[in-house]
């Protein structure tokens, strides 16, 4: 006799001393009586999380004794209280210690849908749990056979009850549907070692009918299983010792709802309007608690601002007549000639065009939006960081423009390098700091700004100028870059007649310029979009700042946010390299670790001479120099090519964002292609027009 | 039988496990109660009720792992614990230490290139507990993520640990934390800030076991010359909001400090004084000798002050 037929063979035997003291005819009277069962169908599907069903349990045949329960309908009440979406009550009372009248205190105690678990077998049972006002049962699919099975169900939605059908494989789990089973219980755990098993779980899940309801019913604990099951497609999970044996019955319902109701909304769609903190896995608030009050500000001065039409009206005004918005929309046919003769693509290309932004470049366009923010708020002090200059002389020029106070942080290394944007910065009344800290770079003008805003976050705001960082950030600088696709789309329409790209290129640092521009088209399955990081000496050499490609960057938390990170074996962050220091960056946006976890966009690098090779076409075909970080995009439109051409395009249309002007890497430039002698590149030195790395 | 019953109702939802031979022998291989809430008190709880019934304060103590050098530190933490600390706060350097001011930041730096390992902090940890400390581990939430959540607290909580401070992880990104922390019966301190809302304060109030850890003034690690008052007033918002233990740091490095928060909290926590005894005046590490000199006579001072402030 297996286990499950002892137990089977208990519960029936208990059945009959039971109907000895009250007979199916009466049980059915009391049944009529009963409270009406609420449909849980309802209660174990919703859009915006994962049902909780958390069960009373007091003990069970592996583990023993688990929980003194004096009090189940006090433990009910607390699961409710918590968010729970239905109530399991175990009535097996040989080895689970359960009882009817375990149930009859639930039921009393609740108004959300009570589950009776037994080992059911009979109509007996089933009229039982509907006279005891149980709203759902539970049905084993290995202790039935189909006939019995098919009856039970019937039975059990003639009497307007759900059953949770349990099955533990794929054969049950066809035998369940065949019966007409409604909502099904899988059990997918690694015996091996009791952890949940999710790629078990979807292997029994896969191609189950969308309007079976799926409960994940195993191994479920914490948030971590919780979260694991709802990225795997369970509609709802049921919990037992995770919530039975807490210390806090309704904290540890509420940390399960919270969980699934964070998954839920992670991948939420339309992607163009997605909203933080979660991309998927990524993004989050990974900051020490002291910004918190401040996070919480900003985001709420955020959100009031964007249904402000006044806020709307302001920023128009001034990206209008301040910054030269719209940046047109060039065509590129002496480009698209060269791309053609290297790929053999006949492709139109189109550059849109921020380098003829004020101050040269896309950052402009998230410096005044934060900037009228920081005026909402009342904040009189800015702080912010800066790489290559570019942020730092937008934010320091907008701190001008509206009479704020601004101190911009730069790693030593980048002000030698860059000290013809320090001049700019200081020039408009900024604070340049040069940090001298860590590797003296990008990631460490951020730590110091990070570390002044916990100082005086008071009276300041830090004006982070990519999608990276805690939330509200990647998507509020989003927001305010999203205006570069917005007007492409628009143009292309407008000024060439043509409907949609069908290919968008950009260079991804951070990222803000490529959400920028593929912003406006992520909805658009027509469009293929392609994100190229800064590949230095190539992804084998170890100098580069590629964090997508196999082998590069791992998942981590780094200055806020959770994404794909460049770190060494101890987690300890590596440094990065590129020619371009714009990309230079350990990490990346997390709704760009997002796009490219689902596929919607296609992540690959240029290397420092892929992107200068670029630099010089763009230069030579059209006479416009790129900045270095463009120039990545630019070289990225060769393999974009290759890559439709082999997708069957023979006429496709092509965007590439050219982020920004190239003035300021002149000298990188000179070097790189000799056209200095190394006197003339001193001179350029001793003036402060130093390039970037070179 | 005893295989046979392992695998009915193994864990939580499920009814009954897949009833073949192959997973029963799969399941005779489960360790016991794999899965199970730890129900171990909380050592820091167990101290600080100790402490309250003698009206006094507990002395928690920070120093770097690795610093100045690994076999060093382990001879700094035995020399805090002997002089009078009752909680040893180990820090993981870190690369990035965005709430830490100069002192740390210089420590970690020196430890990670004298070869700290992540690995190796274990030793720390084993020889703290042995000393008759409480060790706690105070790291940037990455380091932690990166070694894995399950097989740090694992390794952590089989050398002896106690709990985790998290100063860059708040609650509500918690999760993995939380479960690990519960399953091992480890001490979870978040930290408050002069600023946190009330909302913010019961947030971190309800998901803390041990000890709040209370930053005495807004910003990063390091000494200061004088206290700020807000520090008194967000124990007691801390307090008022759940907080069974609130203990003050950040900014806290003489006697008389120690003294003066010691007065109303229920711990005081000091670090960068500590780091600094190690330290010459030009931010090179001393002489082993003297420097270990050094910091066991500021910990004993710290510790006489906090210890009889009541007194």
């Amino acid at each position: 006799m297996s286990v499950l037929d002892e137990l089977v063979a208990g519960a029936l035997e208990d059945q009959r001393a039971r109907e000895r003291e009250t007979s199916l005819e009466e049980l059915k009277a009391q049944a009529a009586t009963a409270r009406t069962p609420i449909d849980a169908k309802r209660w174990l599907r919703r859009g915006d999380g994962i049902p909780v069903i958390a069960e009373i349990k007091r003990a069970s045949p592996s583990k023993g004794h688990l929980s003194d329960i004096d009090d189940p309908a006090a433990l009910a009440k607390e699961y409710e209280a918590g968010g729970a979406s239905a109530i399991s009550v175990l009535t097996e009372g040989r080895r689970f210690l359960g009882s009817l009248n375990d149930l009859d205190a639930v039921r009393a105690a609740v108004g959300i849908p009570v589950l009776r678990k037994d080992f059911i077998t009979t109509d007996y049972q089933i009229w039982e749990a509907r006279a005891h006002g149980a709203d759902i049962v539970l049905l084993i699919v290995a202790a039935l056979d189909d006939a019995d099975l098919a009856r039970l169900l019937a039975l059990t939605h003639e009497l307007g009850m759900t059953a949770l059908v349990e099955t533990h494989t794929r054969d049950e789990i066809e035998r369940a549907i065949a019966a007409g089973a409604r909502v099904i219980g899988i059990n997918a755990r690694n015996l091996k070692d009791l952890r949940v098993d999710v790629g078990k779980y979807c292997e029994l899940a896969d191609g189950l009918p969308d309007d079976v309801i799926k409960v994940a019913e195993s191994g479920v604990f914490g948030a971590v299983e919780l979260e694991d099951y709802a990225r795997a497609g369970a509609d709802a999970v049921l919990v037992g010792e995770g919530v039975a044996t807490a210390d806090d019955h309704r904290l540890a319902v509420e940390r399960l709802v919270k969980a699934g109701a964070k998954v839920k909304a992670s991948e939420e769609e339309p992607l163009s309007t997605h909203h933080g903190p979660y991309y998927g896995q990524f993004g989050g608030r990974y900051v020490p608690e002291a910004l918190v009050t401040a996070l919480d500000e900003l985001e709420r001065v955020y959100e009031d601002a964007k249904r402000d039409p006044e806020f709307h009206k302001e920023l128009a005004r001034l990206n209008q007549q301040y910054v030269g918005r719209p940046s047109p929309l060039t065509e590129a046919p002496r480009f698209a000639e060269r791309l053609k003769e290297r790929t053999g693509l006949d492709a139109r290309v189109f550059l849109k065009r921020e380098d003829l932004n004020h101050t040269g470049a896309h950052k402009i366009n998230n410096a005044i939006g934060q900037a009228l923010l920081v005026k909402r708020m009342g904040k009189t002090r800015v702080i912010a960081e800066t790489g290559a200059g570019q942020h730092g002389v937008a934010t320091a020029t907008v701190c001008a423009m509206l009479g704020l106070k601004c101190r911009i942080y730069m790693g030593q290394i980048d002000a030698r390098r860059q000290a013809l944007n320090v001049a700019r910065m200081r020039m408009l009344g900024a604070e340049v700091v040069e940090v001298t800290l860590g590797d003296r770079i990008l990631k460490d003008a951020i730590n110091e700004a990070l570390r002044d805003w916990v100082t005086n976050v008071k009276d300041t705001h830090y004006l982070l100028g990519t999608v990276a960082g805690p939330h509200p950030f990647p998507e509020m600088v989003r927001d305010f870059q999203k205006v570069i696709g917005e007007e492409a789309k628009a143009q292309l329409k407008d000024w060439y007649g043509v409907d949609h790209p069908d290919a968008v290129c950009a260079c991804v640092g951070g990222g803000s310029n490529a959400i920028g521009i593929m912003n406006a088209f992520l909805d658009d399955p027509r469009v293929n979009l392609y994100g190229y990081e800064a590949g230095g000496d190539g992804p084998e050499s170890g100098r580069h700042a590629i964090r997508f490609a196999p082998g590069t960057g791992e998942l981590g938390m780094f200055q806020g946010a959770k994404s794909y990170l460049l770190e060494n074996s101890e987690g300890q962050t590596l440094d990065t390299y590129s020619i371009s220091a714009g990309l230079d960056y350990a990490s990346v946006g997390p709704e760009h670790a997002w796009l490219k976890d689902i596929g919607r966009v296609n992540y690959s690098w240029a290397t420092d001479g892929e992107a200068m090779s670029a630099f010089k076409d763009l230069c030579e075909t059209e006479g416009i120099i790129p900045a270095i970080e463009s120039s990545h995009a630019v070289a990225g439109a060769y393999k974009a090519a290759l890559d439709l051409k082999e997708k069957g395009y023979e006429h496709p249309v092509m965007i590439i964002n050219i982020s920004g002007r190239g003035d300021k890497d002149m000298n990188t430039a000179g070097k790189w292609f000799g056209y200095l002698t190394d006197e003339q590149s001193k001179a350029l030195e001793a003036n402060g027009a130093q390039g970037n790395n070179a | 039988m005893r295989e046979t019953i392992d695998i009915i109702d193994n864990g939580d939802g499920a009814f009954v496990a897949n009833v073949t031979e192959e997973t029963q022998g799969a399941a005779a291989r489960v360790p016991e109660q794999p899965l199970g809430i730890s129900h171990r008190p909380s050592p820091c709880r167990e101290l600080f009720a100790a402490y309250k019934a003698q009206d006094k304060p507990a002395f928690i103590g920070y120093l770097p792992f690795g610093f100045p050098d690994p076999d060093l530190s382990l001879e700094a933490f035995r020399t805090m614990v002997d002089n009078g600390t009752d909680i040893v706060e180990i820090g993981l350097p870190y690369s990035d230490p965005v709430m830490d001011g100069p002192v740390i930041q210089a420590a970690s730096q020196i430890a990670l290139r004298n070869g700290e390992r992540i690995a190796d902090v274990f030793k720390a940890v084993e020889t703290v507990a042995n000393a008759g400390g409480v060790p706690l581990i105070m790291s940037y939430w990455n380091l932690i993520y990166h070694y894995g959540v399950e097989r740090f607290t694992t390794d952590f909580a089989n050398a002896g640990g106690a709990g985790l401070i998290t100063p860059d992880l708040i609650p509500d990104e918690a999760g993995e934390w939380i479960e690990a922390a519960d399953r091992h019966g480890l001490d979870r301190v978040f930290l408050v800030s002069p600023d946190s809302t009330n909302t913010r304060l019961r947030v971190v109030a309800e998901n803390t076991r041990g000890f709040v850890y209370a930053a005495a003034r807004m910003g990063v690690t390091g000494e200061r010359a004088t206290l700020n008052d807000s520090s008194q007033e967000l124990v007691a918002r801390t307090r008022a909001a759940g907080a069974e233990n609130v203990c003050v740091g950040i900014g806290v490095s003489t006697p008389v400090q120690g003294a003066t928060v010691g007065r109303y909290a229920d711990g005081v926590i000091v670090g960068s004084a500590l780091v600094h005894t190690l330290l010459d005046e030009n931010g090179a590490v001393r002489d082993p000798v003297q420097g270990l000199g050094a910091l066991a006579n500021t910990t004993a001072a710290l510790a006489d002050a906090i210890h009889g402030c009541r007194a």
